[in-house]
C-alpha cells in the first residue's frame, strides 16, 4: 500500500515541479519591486530605517516595498534572501551588507539576472552593486566614535574599553580596526580590552560590570553594537559611575533618550536612519527606471532635496551626534 | 576546580574580592540559579528541557509589554503575575506532553524553544520596550533577586532532601519502570518537574529584566545551554537518577565565575578570542575527570566484593 | 530501486504525503516557487544539512546524539581558510579539512564509546570547545578569495547527498553491520553480549559524522566562495530537527534514512516558502517549530492506535 502511494505522490511531486514555471512573468501590477534587505530584522535600528522606506514606497506611488531579512543576523541567510528575491525576478535589491564575502556570489548572480542591486547602510565590494547610499562609512564611524570620546572626556587619556557585538561581526570588527587606527592620534587613551557582547543586552550589562571592577581606572565605554549600548549604560549607572564613566555607541536617539538626559551617555552617534531608508527606496527606483547612471554627481530627492553622488556613492551626509540639548527634537 | 579558580583570579587581580564585585556577581548568578534548580529537577527524571532560552524571552516580552503604559498597560503587580503564569503555563504543556503523549522531551522541548523563539520575535515586533516603569524596577534593585533566590534554593532543598518527593523523582529518573511497579505517579510526577521548571523559568526573568533598561528579543538566548551545562558540570547524570542540587549549583557557581574571572585575569586583548575555547575546554575536562573519578570507584567496589 | 525502498513504511509514507499536500499548496499560492529553477536556486542548504543528517540519523538511532556538527563545520572550514591563506591551495585545504572532522569525530566517539560519557554532554562540550578552537584561530574574521577551482565543488554536492542517502538506505537494510546499529539502540548491553562491535560501531559512526562536516565546510566554501567561524551556528538544531521530524526515535533502535530525507526536505521547503511567499523571516521557528511538534504528536498517536498498551 505504502509503495504504490509513495509512486503516486513521487508523479504528483514531478507534475507539480514541471508545471508550467511562471517565474519568469513580471509582478502583474507593472510597479517597481525594490526590496529592502538588513543586516538583521527585528532590532530597532533596522525597523527604524524600513519606517522611512515604506514613507516613501507610499510618497512615489509606484513602488512596492519588500522588507525582510534574516532575524539571527547570519550572512548566509542573507545570501540566501538575495538569491529568493533573484529567482522571483524583483527590479531592485538593496543590500545592507552584513559580510561582503559572503554576498559576493548571490549579489553578482542577481546582476547577472539584471536585477539593479544597490548597497545601502554598509557597503559591499564595488563590483556587486551600482551604488552605495553611504550614510558613513566603517572609517568615518570609527574615527567619529573616537574623536567623540575623546571629546567628552576632555583630556583625551585614560582607560578605555570596547564592548562589541559578538566576535564574528563583520562591521564592527571594521569599525573596531578604524578606532585603533584613530586611537592612535590620541598617545594617551588607551584601549584595555575588547568583550563581546553576543547581541545580549544582559550580557553586556555583566560584562560592562566586571570591566569595571577589573579595570578600577577605567574611564571610558565604546558600546558599539544598538543591544549592547543601553546594556552598558545601565552598568555604569547603576554603579553609581555616570559622568565618571562615559560610554558612547551608536543608537537610535529614542532607545537612549532616558540615559542622556539623566547624564549617564553624553553623547550618541547615529543618522537619521528615516531618511537612509527613504533615500534607498528613491535611489533604487531611479536606479530601475534609468533615470539614474552610473557617473551621475547629484540626485534629487523628494524629502531631503538635492543630494551629492561621489564616485558611485550617494552621500545622506555626516553622522550625527545626539546630546541632551539636541535629542528631544528627534522621535525615531 | 571552582577553587583552583578562585585562587588563580586571586593572584593577579585581588579587585575580584571587592564586597561590591562579588555583590554584582551574586546578582548576576541568581536567574542561573534559579534555572538550575529547575533543570536539576527535570534532569533527574531523565529528561530535559531545551525551551528555557526561548521561554525567557517570551516571558520578558510579556513582562515588558504588560508593565509599561505605552503597550498593555496593565500594572506591574499584573505584569509580573502575568508572566510568572505564562511561563508555569509552558511549562505544564511541555510537561504534558512528555508525560501524557510519551514524547521525548528532547524533541518536545526542541520545538518549543522554536515555537517560543519565533513568538518572543512576534510579540516585540522588531521595537524595543523601553522605559520599564519604577516599581517594576525595584524587583531586581539592591538584594530582592538574591533573596528570591535563596528562597527558591531552600524551598527546592527542602523538597528534595525532606519530602518523599525527593527520593520519588530520583526512583522515576533511575528505573522509571520499577518506579511504575511500585505504584509511584510517574506521569504527574514529571508534569510537577516541568511545571516547576517553567514556573522557575520565568521567576528568573522577572527578577533579571527589570535589572536592565529596555527589554529587546535576544534577552535569555543561549540559556539553555549555558543552564544545562551548569547541572552536567555539576555531575547530575544526564541518564538520571544521580546527582545533587549543591552539585548543580557549583557548576553555576564556576560557570558563571569563570565567564566574569576571564576579564578580571586581563589575559589581554589578543586572549579573548579564545575565552569559548577555554570555556569548552574546561567543561571537557571537568567530564572526563568526573567519568574517570567514577569508574575509579566502581573497580574498587567490584573488586571488593569479588 | 525496490531494494532501496525497503523500509519506507507508513510513517514515510505520511510524511510524504504531507510534503506533496504543503507542495501543492504552496504551488497554488505561488506558482512561481515551484518552478524547477527556483527550487534549484534555493536548493544549496538542502544538500548541506542531508548530507549531515544522513549520518546523524545513524547515530541517532543507536541512541547517542551528535551536537557538536555545527561547531565541527566551523572548524572546519575555518581550517580550511587558514589553510588556504597559508598554501594557497585548494585540495590541500581541503584535505585539512577533511581531517579536522575526522579529527573532532574521533575525539567524540572515543569519549563516548571508550570513557563512556554520555553523548549529549561529550558533544555539548566539544561543541563549545570547536566553536571556540574556531573563533580563536580566525579571530572572528572572514575568509575568501579561494577561485574558480573550487566552484565544482558545490555542484557535485547534490551527487553526494543523493549517494550518501541511496547508499546509506540500502547499507542499513542490508547489511548485517547496518542491522546491528538498531540493536545497538534497542539494548546496548545485549548487542554487546551477542558480540556486536558495539564500541566500534559507534567510534565509527561519530567518525563518519565529523567527516561530512569536513565536507560541508568544503562544499559550503565552493558555493559562498567565504567562510567565517559562524557558519555552523545553529546549523545542529536544523539537523536533528530533520531527523526527528522524519521519524528515528531519539530513544534509539528506529528510524529510517527516507524518514530523514523527508524531514529534511519538509523543514527546508517549509523555511524557503515562508520567506519566499510571505516575507516574514520570524515566522520559520514558530512553522519548523510546530510542524515539529504536530508530526511526533501525529506518529505517537498512529503508534498508540498500532500497539494498544
Amino acid at each position: 500500500m505504502s509503495r504504490a502511494l509513495l509512486l503516486a505522490s513521487l508523479m504528483l511531486l514531478t507534475w507539480a515541479c514541471t508545471s508550467p514555471p511562471s517565474a519568469d512573468k513580471k509582478e502583474k501590477s507593472g510597479k517597481t519591486v525594490i526590496c529592502l534587505l538588513p543586516k538583521k530584522k527585528g532590532v530597532p535600528y533596522f525597523t527604524s530605517c524600513s519606517v522611512g522606506a515604506e514613507a516613501a514606497s507610499k510618497d512615489l506611488g509606484d513602488v512596492e516595498l519588500r522588507y525582510d531579512g534574516p532575524t539571527d543576523g547570519s550572512a548566509e541567510k542573507a545570501a540566501e534572501m538575495i538569491e529568493k528575491w533573484t529567482a522571483k525576478g524583483v527590479d531592485v535589491i538593496a543590500v545592507s551588507c552584513n559580510d561582503p564575502g559572503a554576498l559576493a556570489s548571490a549579489m553578482r548572480a542577481a546582476r547577472a539576472k539584471g536585477v539593479k542591486v544597490v548597497t545601502w547602510d554598509a557597503d559591499a565590494d564595488a563590483d556587486t552593486r551600482e551604488f552605495f547610499v553611504n550614510q558613513a562609512t566603517p572609517e568615518q564611524i570609527g574615527f567619529g566614535l573616537v574623536d567623540t570620546m575623546a571629546k567628552d572626556l576632555g583630556d583625551a587619556s585614560g582607560e578605555v574599553a570596547i564592548v562589541t557585538a559578538s566576535l564574528t561581526a563583520a562591521n564592527q570588527n571594521e569599525w573596531i580596526k578604524h578606532m585603533k587606527i584613530r586611537m592612535a592620534k590620541y598617545p594617551n587613551l588607551r584601549l584595555v580590552a575588547v568583550k563581546p557582547s553576543n547581541e545580549d543586552q544582559k550580557l553586556a550589562f555583566d560584562t560592562t560590570r566586571d570591566l569595571m571592577g577589573a579595570y578600577p581606572n577605567l574611564r571610558g565605554v565604546f558600546a558599539i553594537s544598538s543591544v549592547a549600548f543601553p546594556g552598558a549604560a545601565e552598568a555604569i549607572k547603576q554603579a553609581g559611575k555616570s559622568g565618571k564613566v562615559l560610554v558612547t555607541g551608536l543608537a537610535t536617539p529614542n532607545d537612549m533618550k532616558a540615559f542622556v538626559k539623566d547624564g549617564t551617555v553624553t553623547s550618541v552617534l547615529l543618522w537619521k536612519t528615516e531618511d537612509l531608508g527613504y533615500l534607498t527606496v528613491e535611489v533604487g527606483r531611479a536606479l530601475a527606471k534609468g533615470e539614474l547612471k552610473a557617473g551621475a554627481t547629484e540626485f534629487e530627492s523628494r524629502r531631503l532635496g538635492k543630494v551629492k553622488i561621489a564616485g558611485d556613492n550617494v552621500l545622506l551626509g555626516d553622522p550625527m551626534v545626539f546630546t541632551k540639548d539636541n535629542i528631544d527634537q528627534f522621535d525615531f | 576546580m571552582l577553587a583552583v579558580t578562585l585562587v588563580t583570579v586571586k593572584c593577579v587581580n585581588p579587585g575580584f574580592y571587592e564586597p561590591t564585585n562579588l555583590a554584582n556577581l551574586g546578582v548576576q548568578l541568581v536567574p542561573f540559579a534559579i534555572m538550575t534548580v529547575g533543570m536539576t529537577l527535570v534532569v533527574l527524571v531523565r529528561e530535559i528541557d531545551v525551551s528555557i532560552g526561548s521561554l525567557a524571552g517570551v516571558v520578558s516580552a510579556v513582562l515588558g509589554l504588560a508593565a509599561t503604559q505605552d503597550h498593555w498597560n496593565l500594572g506591574t503587580g499584573m505584569a509580573v503575575a502575568l508572566a510568572v503564569a505564562t511561563g508555569t503555563l509552558v511549562g505544564v504543556v511541555n510537561g504534558c506532553l512528555v508525560a501524557l503523549m510519551r514524547l521525548p522531551s528532547i524533541i518536545v522541548t526542541l520545538a518549543m524553544m522554536a515555537v517560543l523563539k519565533g513568538a518572543g520575535q512576534i510579540l516585540l515586533d522588531g521595537k524595543w520596550v523601553s522605559s520599564l516603569p519604577l516599581d517594576l524596577r525595584a524587583i531586581a534593585a539592591g538584594g530582592v533577586p538574591i533573596w528570591v533566590g535563596l528562597a527558591v534554593i531552600a524551598g527546592a532543598y527542602a523538597m528534595l532532601t525532606l519530602h518523599p518527593w525527593g527520593w520519588r523523582l530520583r526512583a522515576v529518573g533511575s528505573h522509571p519502570e520499577a518506579a511504575a511497579k511500585v505504584g509511584l505517579p510517574l506521569r504527574r510526577l514529571k508534569i510537577l518537574s516541568f511545571t516547576l521548571m517553567g514556573f522557575l523559568t520565568a521567576v528568573a526573568t522577572v527578577v533579571s529584566v527589570p535589572q536592565l533598561s529596555v527589554v529587546e528579543s535576544g534577552f535569555g538566548s543561549g540559556w539553555e545551554l549555558f543552564v544545562i551545562t551548569c547541572v552536567v558540570l555539576g555531575g547530575v547524570s544526564i541518564s538520571g537518577g544521580k546527582g545533587t542540587l549543591f552539585g548543580a549549583l557549583l557548576g553555576v557557581a564556576v560557570m558563571g565565575t569563570m565567564r566574569s574571572v576571564l576579564v578580571y585575569l586581563k589575559l589581554g586583548d589578543q586572549a579573548v578570542y579564545w575565552e569559548r575555547a577555554i570555556q569548552g575546554g574546561l567543561i571537557l575536562v571537568a567530564a572526563v575527570a568526573d567519568r574517570i573519578i567514577a569508574l575509579r570507584k566502581s573497580q574498587v567496589t567490584t573488586r571488593e566484593t569479588v | 530501486m525496490r531494494r532501496a525502498l525497503k523500509g519506507f513504511g507508513s510513517y514515510e509514507a505520511g510524511l510524504l504525503g504531507l510534503l506533496v499536500l504543503l507542495m501543492i499548496g504552496f504551488g497554488l499560492a505561488d506558482p512561481a516557487f515551484l518552478s524547477l529553477g527556483a527550487q534549484l536556486d534555493l536548493s544549496g542548504p538542502l544538500w548541506e544539512s542531508l548530507l549531515l543528517a544522513v549520518p546523524m540519523t545513524l547515530i541517532v538511532v543507536t541512541g547517542a546524539i551528535d551536537l557538536s556538527v555545527g561547531a565541527a563545520v566551523s572548524l572546519c572550514a575555518v581550517c580550511f581558510g587558514l589553510m588556504f591563506q597559508s598554501t594557497g591551495s585548494v585540495l590541500t585545504s581541503g584535505m585539512v579539512s577533511l581531517g579536522v572532522g575526522v579529527l573532532v569525530g574521533t575525539v567524540n566517539g572515543l569519549l563516548v564509546s571508550l570513557i563512556n560519557i554520555h553523548s549529549l554532554v561529550v558533544t555539548l562540550a566539544t561543541m563549545a570547545l570547536g566553536f571556540g578552537i574556531a573563533e580563536g584561530a580566525s579571530r572572528g574574521q572572514p575568509f575568501s578569495g579561494f577561485g574558480p577551482t573550487l566552484n565544482p565543488v558545490a555542484k557535485w554536492a547534490v551527487v553526494f547527498a543523493f549517494g550518501a542517502a541511496v547508499w546509506t538506505a540500502v547499507w542499513t537494510r542490508r547489511s548485517v553491520t547496518g542491522q546491528s546499529l538498531y540493536v545497538i539502540g534497542l539494548n546496548e548491553t545485549a548487542a554487546e553480549y551477542s558480540g556486536y562491535p558495539v564500541k566500534r560501531s559507534k567510534v565509527a559512526l561519530f567518525v563518519v559524522q565529523g567527516l561530512m562536516a569536513g565536507l560541508v565546510a568544503v562544499i559550503y566554501a565552493a558555493r559562498r566562495g567565504s567562510v567565517k567561524s559562524d557558519i555552523g551556528q545553529g546549523l545542529e538544531l536544523d539537523v536533528v530537527t530533520a531527523v526527528v521530524l522524519g521519524g528515528t526515535s531519539v530513544f534509539g533502535g528506529r528510524g529510517s534514512v527516507w524518514g530523514t530525507v523527508l524531514g529534511a526536505l519538509l523543514v527546508h521547503e517549509v523555511r524557503q516558502f515562508a520567506s519566499w511567499h510571505w516575507e516574514r523571516n520570524e515566522l520559520i521557528p514558530l512553522l519548523i517549530g510546530g510542524l515539529l511538534l504536530i508530526s511526533v504528536t501525529a506518529g505517537r498517536v498512529i503508534d498508540g492506535i498500532k500497539t494498544p498498551q
